[in-house]
């Protein structure tokens, strides 16, 4: 979509040059940075979260450890995550920080294909074999084969549970290997009391993550994705036995699905509340803070087979990373920061500051990694398919808009499913094309 | 050629000072003025961009889509409906339960009853808050976890389901809304009574009308500048609805509105332009209201 000229979108300088000049500067040491020459000058960075929060304490770590470095400055400001994300177009065309902690999949590409992104395409070179090529996959835009994010973390969605609460219920969560035995673990935690199956979906993107395994194992991972990108209909009736599972589990879920959100599910866990919890791994830095004990209870397994066609073979492992703002006013540093961010020495910042991601550079020693990391890699290693998650694997006007609702009323009235997939699969139709 | 008319108006002009015309056009020349940039400009750009489609990024992507928008939101999307009818639950409750028992309030502190002015206070407090922040307080308390549940002995897993209960939650955030608008109502409407002539009620009282005929016969057609004005706030602020709900649920649309529905398409991840006719709907069922109300005051300033 947009022309790209040595690696500057010629849009975004016009469009630079209309608000003031800002955009032209950003071209002029962009054409620099060919150069090798050392990167200087302050540069902007968004938290996204509160400063109270545990990232945020691993983001400020990180960027004073590039201050040490290079000896530029950072300026951390904390933005409300929800906030970041609703205005995203608006701050990329106003006058954003230089770099961010982003998302890979659709929420990059598009935008780079706008021209709010600058191209990181040569710091993802610099960083070399340090990253895979599933990683660098996984970061490039389908559109022009360029990177606008610095892959620097993932985590697998997986089924959680604590270590204690199974023991005290006498039961053994690595042998759920089948629909049945998870179904069996509900009805065993039920019966003590407990919620056998966590869910929210207040924020209407929680239970996504539901939909999307339970459409991996039972329909594979290529169907999943066809039907995310309109190639296949929700009519199918493969998507109905999708929802006929998600329906079977809910006898198990808490009687407050549509109350709580991701963190209220969290809670949940961590009060002991719980059985199993289908979740993105990223919570367990929460855990941590919480206490250490708390974090050595926490286990993660794959999602059981239901499908034996498919197996376990798939599995939503999000990627982030550091993207750079196009219209930024130190581009050229914010690249450096965010290539330092995927660097050994940015992630020995961040793991000091006691982050417990998965780093997917290889320059990361696993050797250091706790068991519930190393359970992750192995709960990722399992899969052969790596979906990004529904709202980053489709498009943005239909993963909220239309997706999110449509799950929520599943949840409240399971019995209108036929409705609800006609409407899902009109409103599929009715998209612009993009 | 001028004629008598014209020359007329030429003359009554020039009576006014420089001062005067300095003063005049600064008073109604800069309002105007930020009044078409900040509000007539964008609201005339949303209804032309809601016949288009578009990401909000490229101006060069913009393409024109007809009515599509409007078809998709009319036949497609049930969750207009939904929020179609909240905002009407919205309507109805406000006028037929909340502003009538702000008028009764009113009424019984107008006569001046025992403590009144404790009473005031309290109903008066709400209003002196932002609806965002009520819904920050009542979500605080109600949500799983929260002040309410905690009291109630429940936690997390076996909170009582509120926000997510479909039989209970219109209530409850009606409940919640009505904390403020009936004491914003009771405002109005005592600032209406404190001016009305008390004479009227003695003359009924003589004539041997009831309290309740005094006021349906007497007070309430007295008091019609004033109703006119409750009604339009009334209905403008239930169609506006947005905050307090936002607080509650966010963009995900577990309990729509219009005006949440617009902010979703909006804003968010995947801006299109539904966005803006969900607006443009908003806007002519307040405009629709807002001209009967503009109709009826210079009608009386005809009169």
């Amino acid at each position: 979509m947009s022309e790209v000229n040595n690696g500057i979108s010629r849009r975004s300088v016009l469009k630079g040059a209309a608000i003031g000049g800002a955009g032209l500067v950003a071209g002029g040491s962009l054409l620099a940075g060919c150069g090798k020459k050392k990167v200087t000058g302050d540069v902007h960075y968004t938290i996204r979260g509160n400063l109270s929060d545990a990232g945020a304490k691993i983001n400020i770590a990180v960027n004073d450890a590039y201050t040490k470095k290079t000896g530029n400055k950072v300026i951390s400001q904390a933005v409300n995550s929800d906030d970041f994300q609703n205005n995203f177009v608006q701050i990329m065309q106003g006058t954003p920080d230089d770099a961010f902690g982003w998302m890979a999949g659709w929420r990059t590409n598009a935008r780079a294909d706008s021209g709010l992104l600058a191209d990181v395409s040569d710091q993802v070179k610099a960083l070399g074999s340090s990253l895979s090529a599933a990683a660098i996959q996984g970061a490039t835009n389908p559109a022009d084969g360029k990177q606008y994010i610095i892959p620097t973390t993932y985590y697998p969605w997986g089924l959680h549970y604590r270590k204690s609460t199974m023991t005290e219920l006498g039961l053994n969560p690595e042998n759920i290997a089948t629909w049945d035995d998870l179904i069996k673990l509900c009805e065993a935690t039920k019966k003590k009391g407990l919620v056998g199956y966590a869910l929210g979906d207040k924020g209407g993107w929680e239970a996504m993550g539901t939909f999307d395994i339970l459409n991996m194992r039972l329909n594979g991972y290529q169907f999943h994705y066809d039907l995310l990108n309109g190639k296949e209909k929700w009519t199918d009736a493969k998507v109905v036995d999708v929802f006929t599972h998600m329906g079977q589990l809910i006898p198990y879920m808490n009687k407050n699905v549509l109350d709580i959100s991701w963190d209220g599910m969290r809670d949940l866990l961590l009060q002991k509340k719980c059985g199993a919890m289908m979740m993105g791994s990223w919570f367990a830095n929460d855990f941590k803070a919480k206490s250490q004990e708390d974090y050595d209870d926490l286990w993660i397994v794959p999602f059981p087979e239901i499908n034996p066609e498919h197996g376990v073979d798939s599995i939503d492992a999000p990627l982030d990373g550091i993207s750079v703002a196009a219209n930024g006013k130190n581009v050229e540093g914010g690249k450096d920061l965010a290539q330092f961010w995927g660097s050994k020495e940015g992630i020995d910042a961040a793991v000091a500051a006691g982050d417990t991601s998965i780093y997917i550079s290889s320059d990361f020693d696993t050797s250091g990694y706790d068991a519930f990391n190393k359970q992750k890699l192995a709960v990722l290693g399992a899969a052969k398919n790596i979906g990004f998650f529904l709202d980053r694997d489709t498009r943005g006007d239909f993963a909220g808009p239309v997706v999110g609702p449509a799950i929520q009323s599943f949840l409240k009235n399971p019995k209108d499913l036929t409705k609800i997939l006609e409407s899902t699969q009109a409103q599929w139709d009715a998209l612009p094309a993009l | 050629m001028k004629t008598a008319a014209v020359n007329k108006i030429v003359r009554s002009r020039r009576s006014l000072s420089r001062n005067d015309r300095f003063t005049l056009s600064a008073f109604v020349g800069i309002p105007t003025l930020l009044q078409i940039i900040f509000l007539w400009f964008p609201t005339l750009i949303t209804v032309v961009l809601s016949f288009t489609y578009w990401n909000g990024v490229n101006v060069s992507d913009i393409k024109w889509a007809g009515l599509a928008n409007y078809k998709n939101i009319f036949l497609g999307s049930p969750v207009f409906y939904d929020a179609l009818k909240n905002n009407v639950v919205w309507l109805l409750w406000f006028t037929f339960i909340a502003t009538p028992l702000g008028i009764l309030l009113a009424y019984q502190f107008d006569r001046k009853i025992k403590g009144h002015q404790i009473y005031e206070t309290i109903f008066y407090m709400p209003v002196v808050l932002s609806l965002a922040i009520i819904g920050i307080i009542w979500n605080f308390m109600l949500q799983p976890g929260g002040f309410v549940q905690g009291v109630m002995g429940r936690d997390i897993g076996n909170a009582v389901s509120i926000w997510g209960n479909y039989s209970i939650n219109s209530y409850v955030i009606m409940a919640v809304a009505s904390w403020r608008h009936i004491g914003y109502i009771m405002l109005l409407y005592l600032a209406g009574l404190k001016a009305f002539d008390s004479s009227l009620r003695e003359a009924s009282a003589i004539d041997g009308a009831t309290e309740w005929q005094t006021f349906r016969k007497i007070i309430f057609p007295t008091m019609r500048p004033v109703n006119v004005i409750i009604l339009v706030i009334t209905i403008i602020d239930s169609l506006r609805a947005f905050d307090l709900v936002y607080i509650i649920y966010g963009t995900s649309t577990a309990w729509p509105l219009l005006n949440i529905l617009a902010f979703q398409n909006f804003a968010g991840q995947g801006i299109s332009m539904k966005g803006a006719a969900y607006s443009v709907i908003a806007l002519v069922l307040c405009v629709v209201p807002i001209l009967i109300y503009l109709r009826n005051v210079f009608k009386e300033d005809l009169q």
